[in-house]
């Protein structure tokens, strides 16, 4: 037990650690490999979970397709990929803003048992059940969102003939 | 679960999204003209806009726990990812008619737009997304069909691909309305984990005692801010005026007029429960805790969040010079008055706020037709160009005035009824909504300035000496040789068609306002 | 079987919409924006996973079903963010947020 807690912990604060960094550092480029660590150190989590199928959608979509797509909007919007940011300051009312909600957030701990509790691993049948069949209506919503995206995106992106 | 008793219900969500896909294959096969496209989008919303009448129109509205034609689900069921209400009946009507009224005033817009098939193509699927929160009776349904609304009216802000402004309203939308779905997401996330189920249902059978009060608070809390984003509630206005003055004059109209009543809804769906049936007994938390009533807290909250909303943007409402960013804030202050139904929450006051809601579509969404006409005749954007339109153009001026006096709540118009059935509900409530009902009247009062303003402007300040109106045409985007003095036959039906309903409505409002009533007796009494 | 304490969970997902809102409060980048969106959605996701795997049954999986959806729904909204970005880059050819400034208040 004392193996997983260590583990956890680890992976927490190099999530925190990855997210500010990312968000913290001038060079663009790094902040995509920063965010990527983050990316993965999540669906690290995830498996720590007991919830693989999550874990490697995490991957695959995030780690995989999102950091990508980020790249390539990099990429796509400057001239020279590693060219730096202007510093932009921190700002006290954001900081205080975010140092408040994480304070409010943190105090509902209390309402929770303190100690290690049992984490239930789900068999991904099971899952794909609940997913495709019972809940079924939140797929079809997102299909209609995607096919609003797609349809709108690509509109805005191709270069039409004036 | 046969496919029949699955699709039926949603026959008017199925047409629309049939009217979107032949769009989108057109589009494909290169038919892309205006009067084409924007024809089966106004058969579309027609069609659905006829069936979900006719749904209200049968329906034995007394005995509502079942629909005709297949709207059966269960209006209390703890697994039903949807429930059929007649209140949501009428707001699918709603929403159909700004959908409707928008794209018969974008039917007649020069042929010249590639956008035309995604223009159409997304306000059909932003207004799905809005016919969809109505039915939803689950937290995560509700906000992912918000957001199917969200993403469509992102991409419309931003469908003049080559207009910087449009664009960079497009982006302040964007940023703004992906903070607001995360913080609705976590919010929701929250309730998820104290409740141990995402229905609304379930979650309003528990809503008494609770394992976490901590968590259900800061859950509700994050919900209200991400909610408040999506219907320009005051905190949370900031980004709605250089949105509604940037996008395409049509698409603002839409925004003010539908999409935003998309967040109001929810609004009704999520917080009327816990106002309305605090639990004493009972419980469905995974763990076990203390109990806390949460209807007081959600009345004093919404009812602040109503008064700042009101007040803020009628006086920042008398500051604008532009006639587009003074509506907008205008529209800022109606939500407001809109918000204090639900505070209340009594079945008289939610059949106001859903009146005003319906009298905003006639009111607001029309006025920014006009304003998008007015712009295509060569007239400028701000409020001291409208001088002597009324000698101009005159019927279009008495059009628009008729608009402005009901936003202003001049009696025999509809916005006096709605005003009237609100005002009078939160005064029969007693206690502290009085005073919500003194803030609007107040509010109503202050607004009649910057509506007068215009008025005078229009009818009794002399035209500029040299007639503007011919020349600037000429000079501005192409030659507007458009029928119907220059509006357009599609925009000047739907501005006539909004004029006529605004003094109909308000001169016999028995058969809208006996439909609502009755809607919002039943969404109070089988809530539970 | 896994045991661990639930509080960490919690104060972890707290940090991270934490940190992701005072990035889309100060940011002026639009990446870096879509970038502190997505931190604050993992933890909206994160939230859901762990309340899942801690409630156990129908309701945990209803969680981790929530979970794939908002994967699929996070990505989709990047893809609309990044489809509006390039359209202003082509059109203004920056994507900083202060320096589009037609719009004032």
């Amino acid at each position: 037990m004392i193996l997983e807690e260590l583990a956890f912990l680890v992976l927490a604060a190099v999530a925190v650690v990855t997210a500010i960094s990312s968000l913290l550092v001038r060079e663009l480029v790094h902040t995509i490999l920063w965010i990527a660590v983050f990316f993965v150190d999540l669906s690290a989590i995830y498996f720590l979970l007991e919830a693989p199928f999550l874990g490697v959608l995490q991957l695959g979509v995030y780690a995989g397709a999102v950091t990508v797509l980020l790249l390539f909007g990099i990429m796509v919007t400057r001239k020279r990929i590693f060219s730096r940011e202007a510093a932009t300051g921190i700002g006290a009312v954001p900081l205080a803003l975010a140092v408040v909600t994480f304070i409010f957030l943190v105090a509902s701990v209390g309402e929770f048992p303190q100690g290690p509790t049992v984490i239930h691993a789900y068999d991904p049948s099971f899952l794909s059940e609940n997913l495709f069949n019972v809940n079924g209506p939140w797929l079809l919503l997102l299909g209609l969102i995607m096919l609003s995206a797609v349809g709108g995106a690509i509109y805005l992106v191709r270069e039409g003939r004036e | 679960m046969d496919v029949a008793s699955f699709v039926l219900p949603f026959l008017p969500e199925v047409v629309l999204l049939a009217a979107t896909l032949l769009i989108f294959l057109l589009d494909v096969l290169h038919v892309r003209r205006t009067e084409i496209v924007g024809a089966l989008a106004v058969a579309g919303a027609a069609v659905a806009l006829l069936l979900v009448v006719a749904d209200l129109r049968f329906a034995p509205l007394a005995s509502l726990a079942t629909l005709p034609a297949g709207r059966i689900d269960a209006v209390g069921s703890p697994t039903a990812l949807f429930a059929f209400t007649s209140l949501g009946l009428v707001f699918q009507g709603v929403f159909l008619i700004a959908t409707l009224l928008v794209s018969l005033a974008s039917v007649s817009r020069p042929s010249d737009e590639r956008g035309a098939p995604i223009f159409f193509g997304l306000l059909l699927l932003a207004t799905l997304g809005m016919l969809l929160v109505t039915v939803a009776a689950d937290l995560i349904f509700l906000l992912l069909a918000v957001e199917l609304t969200s993403i469509s009216t992102y991409l419309l802000v931003a469908y003049t691909r080559r207009d910087p402004r449009s664009l960079e309203a497009a982006m302040k939308f964007y940023i703004i309305g992906a903070l607001s779905t995360t913080l609705s997401f976590f919010g929701a996330s929250l309730l998820y984990g104290a409740y141990g189920t995402t229905n609304l249902y379930a979650i309003r059978l528990a809503a008494g005692p609770v394992g976490f009060p901590v968590l259900v608070l800061l859950g509700y809390g994050f919900l209200i801010a991400g909610l408040a984003f999506k219907a320009t509630l005051v905190p949370f206005h900031a980004w709605a005026v250089d949105v509604y003055d940037g996008a395409p004059t049509d698409v603002t109209a839409f925004l003010a007029g539908g999409s935003k009543k998309v967040g109001l809804f929810a609004f009704f769906l999520v917080f009327l429960a816990p106002i309305l049936f605090v639990r004493t007994v009972g419980g469905g938390s995974p763990f076990t805790g203390a109990a806390v009533g949460l209807g007081p807290v959600f009345q004093l909250t919404l009812g602040v969040l109503a008064v700042l909303t009101m007040t803020v943007g009628n006086v920042l409402a008398l500051l604008q010079k532009e006639m587009k960013r003074m509506l907008a804030y205008s529209s800022i202050s109606q939500a407001g008055y809109m918000l204090i139904g639900i505070t209340v929450g009594t079945a008289p006051a939610i059949a106001g706020a859903t009146l005003q809601i319906f009298a905003h579509v006639f009111m607001k969404g029309a006025a920014f037709l006009v304003v998008g006409g007015v712009a295509a005749l060569g007239i400028g954007p701000l409020v001291d160009d409208y001088r002597g339109l009324g000698t101009r153009r005159p019927l279009l001026s008495v059009a628009f005035a008729l608009m402005l006096l009901s936003l202003a709540g001049v009696p025999l118009t509809i916005g006096f009824v709605s005003k009237f059935v609100l005002f009078s509900a939160a005064v029969q409530a007693q206690g502290f909504f009085v005073w919500l009902a003194v803030a609007g009247l107040l509010n109503s009062a202050l607004s009649v300035f910057y509506y007068a303003r215009v008025l005078k402007v229009m009818f009794f300040d002399p035209a500029p000496a040299a007639p503007a109106d011919r020349g600037a045409v000429v000079g501005a985007s192409g030659p507007s040789i458009l029928p119907a003095g220059g509006l357009g036959y599609g925009r000047a039906v739907a501005i006539g068609l909004s004029a006529a309903l605004i003094v109909l409505v308000g001169l016999y409002p028995q058969p809208v306002l006996g439909a609502i009533q009755l809607a919002a007796q039943h969404f109070v009494a089988t809530g539970a | 079987m896994t045991d661990l304490p639930i509080v960490g969970f919690v104060a972890l997902s707290a940090a991270l919409l934490a940190i992701g809102v005072f990035g889309i409060l100060t940011r002026r980048n639009f990446i870096l924006l879509l970038i502190a969106i997505e931190i604050s959605m993992n933890a909206a996701i994160l939230n859901f996973v762990y309340f899942g795997a801690y409630l156990g049954g129908t309701p945990g999986l209803t969680g981790q079903s929530i979970a794939v959806v908002l994967v699929g729904f996070a990505a989709t909204e990047v893809a609309v963010g990044l489809g509006i970005v390039l359209a202003l880059n082509r059109v203004k050819g920056t994507i900083n947020v202060e320096k589009a400034t037609e719009l004032r208040f």
